[in-house]
């Protein structure tokens, strides 16, 4: 089953590098067609739908990368800088992968109304970043993942527990980027709706490591869901957190004081969730390795 | 009040070697921890609870004042 796995997302990542290409090709025919708002056949807007194929592909193919990091490292004597690198790596492709249709969406919807789509900045260096990601996980795939850096058996998970810190930092540090754009963009955007589909988007890799740590305590033979030095390190960071965190909203209030009822009243939870899930992270990682 | 300035010290990595050289690992895997918290015990960084120390030191067959210590900070 390991080996079916294996060599299926091989083979989705070579699928999605040819896609990558693919739609290089059909944006090369599209944009400037787009840009000069000419029309447009049915055949050629069905392209679309090609790219939006090779999206899901590469989704597919970055959660199963995503999967087999995290189960390497489940077991890895250290992680290492290179294996952070990739998880961040990984996280950021995922995440763009949502930001890919949603630009192709806004790009397809200001065409039709006639308006510029300066959205085209952004998707061809996205898209070459997910490409060079790829290429990177397949080499991975390949030859990255060697048994000799593993214990044989790990009774008590403590990696795990670290990479859900990275990612929590990861997606954290995002959460707070997207919802800070709100006060510098207040009027491009229909706030409530991009906020909390933006944050609900940006927890999504945050929810699935914690999903596996959760489904690896389950399967645990020792006693509890931390160790006592676990703990200790949790007591630490959550106290940080909840100091931090206090002054934190005291300081949004206060700044927004005389004008509560706008664009803060939109921002304010995106703002304190991802605070609190980067501090809180950072803290238990910062805490892990101090001690 | 007088000031506390003693810290736990411990033999625990002597211990391993002594014991076919366990490796931290192994170990935290029998006294059911996790790695990272053997590594901060043996660094004196991290004080275990009663309950783990008699653990550890049933592992290695010794008494708890064997393994761990008390020295001035």
């Amino acid at each position: 089953m390991k080996k079916i796995v294996h060599y299926s997302t091989i083979v989705l990542g070579g699928v999605s590098l040819i896609s990558f290409i693919i739609d290089y090709f059909i944006f090369a025919e599209l944009r400037p067609k787009m840009i000069n708002f000419e029309a447009i056949s049915q055949n050629q807007e069905n392209l679309i739908l090609v790219v939006g194929a090779g999206l899901l592909i590469f989704l597919a193919f970055c959660l199963l990368s995503l999967l087999r990091v995290v189960q390497y490292l489940k077991k890895a004597k250290k992680i290492t800088p290179v294996y952070s690198l990739l998880l961040v790596l990984g996280v950021l492709c995922l995440l763009f992968v949502f930001s890919d249709v949603a630009l192709l969406n806004d790009i397809n919807k200001q065409y039709k109304f006639g308006l510029e789509q300066p959205e085209w900045l952004l998707v061809y260096p996205i898209m070459a970043f997910q490409f060079l990601t790829a290429i990177i996980f397949i080499v991975f795939h390949l030859f990255g993942f060697k048994k000799e850096n593993q214990f044989e058996d790990v009774a008590k998970d403590s990696n795990i527990f670290l990479v859900a810190q990275y990612i929590g930092i990861v997606c954290g540090l995002l959460g707070l980027a997207s919802a800070s754009l709100g006060f510098f963009f207040p009027r491009a955007w229909n706030l409530h709706m991009h906020t909390t589909i933006g944050s609900i988007v940006l927890l999504i890799p945050y929810i699935l490591i914690v999903g596996y740590w959760l489904s690896i305590k389950l399967k645990e033979k020792t006693r509890g869901w931390y160790d006592e030095k676990q703990i200790q390190d949790i007591g630490k960071s959550s106290f940080m957190t909840l100091v931090a965190s206090a002054v934190f909203m005291i300081s949004l209030f206060a700044a927004n004081y005389n004008n509560l009822n706008g664009v803060v009243s939109a921002l304010w939870l995106s703002l304190y969730l991802f605070f609190v899930l980067t501090l809180f992270s950072f803290g238990n990682l910062y805490f892990s390795r101090k001690d | 009040m007088e000031k506390n300035n003693q810290q736990l010290a411990n033999n625990l990595r002597k211990y391993r070697f002594e014991h076919n050289e366990i490796t931290q690992q192994d170990l935290a895997n029998k006294v059911g921890v996790t790695r990272l918290t053997i590594h901060s015990i043996e660094k004196s960084k991290f004080s275990p609870s009663v309950f783990l120390a008699l653990k550890i030191a049933n592992i290695f067959k010794a008494k708890v004042e064997d393994i761990f210590y008390l020295i001035k900070k």
